[in-house]
């Protein structure tokens, strides 16, 4: 019992360092923010902190770890009974989107430091960032598209990029009619699955 | 200009603006190729360039930082070139974006400077790039107009295709794919046909 007890007092704990980061990162940014910050907004010490998490880059990963966690419930929510492939990819692309607008700590990086997300999504730092995006959202499309699930993943992750860092001001990716639109035109083509012998029997 | 004019700008042509302004440009992002952009000063480009402190601030009035965005985007200008130079005379769109992808993805794979500065000075560059890459997509989109009206013309194109929503389209994955690949091998020609027929055109192209 102590020790069920011990780690469920650490759970919270940790959830609530994560909050601290998270909160600190939305006031200042990610390269401004110091172990000392997050101690002090969580309201433990220093070495308390460091128990949970050994430096910024470990606690960064949680925090990153806990928000694909969250997307990936939210994407789950959002594509369930879905049947048509379009309604799915527009269910996952506008899920995405909304996820990063309303993250408060990802919009103030995207302003007062978009190099440190920039460098996350382009050359070198591209390929764990789309390993990521593609372990994220291929399971929501295996249902639809089998084993094109991680080309197609990968296909709306480059999408959404493309559109959060250069919108489309006549076209903004944050309204589901435009996201409707791309997948049914741009996207769904590229996936449908040759007719099987089945479909085309009486 | 009596008063500095045979002093400082003696070269013929030196009084042309846009010479000036090219002269410049390549003399910093001959600095930037030595000192890397961190180090490169005005200083630098005033010896490289030849020209004076104040031709320079009169073409640059924002200083370095101005001068090293202008720089990095003359590359850019270049690179740009160089892959429509590339693909101009493909027989069809879809030739066209295959073999554009692999040019441009080789390109950048073989930029030493490009490769240099992505270890050293990523942020700087990355930053530089990324701005001038909101000119590079309505540049790439508008370059591939006359070959979207081309497939239209000869009956290739799905009924309805809004041809200026596809360039934009296919601008945004085609600079997506050159800095960032993901799962695509695109030195690979098998690969990149199916990149381009399924993904990229996939919606566009009748079949």
């Amino acid at each position: 019992m102590a020790a069920l007890g011990g780690t469920t007092m650490g759970t919270v704990l940790s959830a609530r360092i994560l909050d601290a980061a998270r909160d600190c990162v939305a006031r200042v940014g990610v390269s401004k923010t110091t172990l000392d910050d997050v101690a002090r907004e969580a309201g433990c010490s220093r070495a308390t902190l460091y128990r949970h998490f050994a430096g910024t880059g470990p606690l960064f990963e949680a925090l990153i770890q806990r928000d694909l966690d969250r997307l990936d419930r939210r994407l789950a929510v959002a594509t369930a009974d879905l049947v048509y492939l379009a309604d799915v990819c527009a269910a996952v692309l506008t899920t995405g989107v909304e996820f990063v607008l309303d993250h408060a700590a990802l919009t103030t990086v995207l302003a007062v430091e978009p190099t440190v997300l920039l460098s996350a999504v382009s050359f070198d730092g591209s390929e764990l960032f789309f390993a990521r995006a593609r372990a994220l959202i291929a399971p929501h499309l295996w249902a639809h598209v089998g084993s094109d699930a991680e080309r197609l993943a990968e296909l709306l992750a480059r999408i959404a990029i493309s559109h959060l860092s250069s919108p489309r001001t006549e076209a903004p990716i944050s309204d589901p009619e435009v996201v409707q639109h791309l997948v049914r035109t741009y996207v769904v083509p590229g996936f449908v699955r040759e007719p099987t012998s089945e479909r085309v029997q009486p | 200009m009596v008063h500095n004019g045979a002093v400082v700008d003696t070269a013929p042509g030196a009084h042309d603006p846009i010479s000036v302004h090219d002269q410049v440009v390549r003399a910093t992002y001959a600095c930037v190729a030595r000192f890397g952009m961190a180090k490169t000063t005005v200083e630098d480009v005033v010896r490289e360039s030849g020209l004076s402190r104040a031709t320079i601030y009169r073409h640059f009035p924002g200083g370095r930082e101005d001068l090293l965005r202008q720089a990095i985007a003359w590359e850019i200008g270049n690179f740009l070139g160089a892959l429509a130079d590339h693909v101009r005379d493909a027989p069809d769109l879809a030739t066209l974006l295959d073999d554009g992808l692999g040019f441009a993805r080789r390109a950048v794979v073989e930029h030493d400077l490009l490769q240099r500065m992505l270890q050293t000075e990523p942020d700087r560059l990355l930053g530089l790039v990324t701005t001038e890459s909101f000119k590079t997509l309505p540049f790439i989109a508008a370059f591939l107009q006359p070959y979207l009206e081309r497939e239209a013309a000869a009956g290739r194109l799905r009924a309805g295709v809004d041809l200026a929503e596809a360039g934009d389209h296919l601008g945004r994955l085609i600079l997506s794919l050159i800095g960032a690949p993901g799962r695509w091998d695109l030195d690979d020609p098998a690969q990149r046909r199916m990149l381009v027929d399924r993904e990229l055109l996939g919606g566009i192209r009748s079949v």
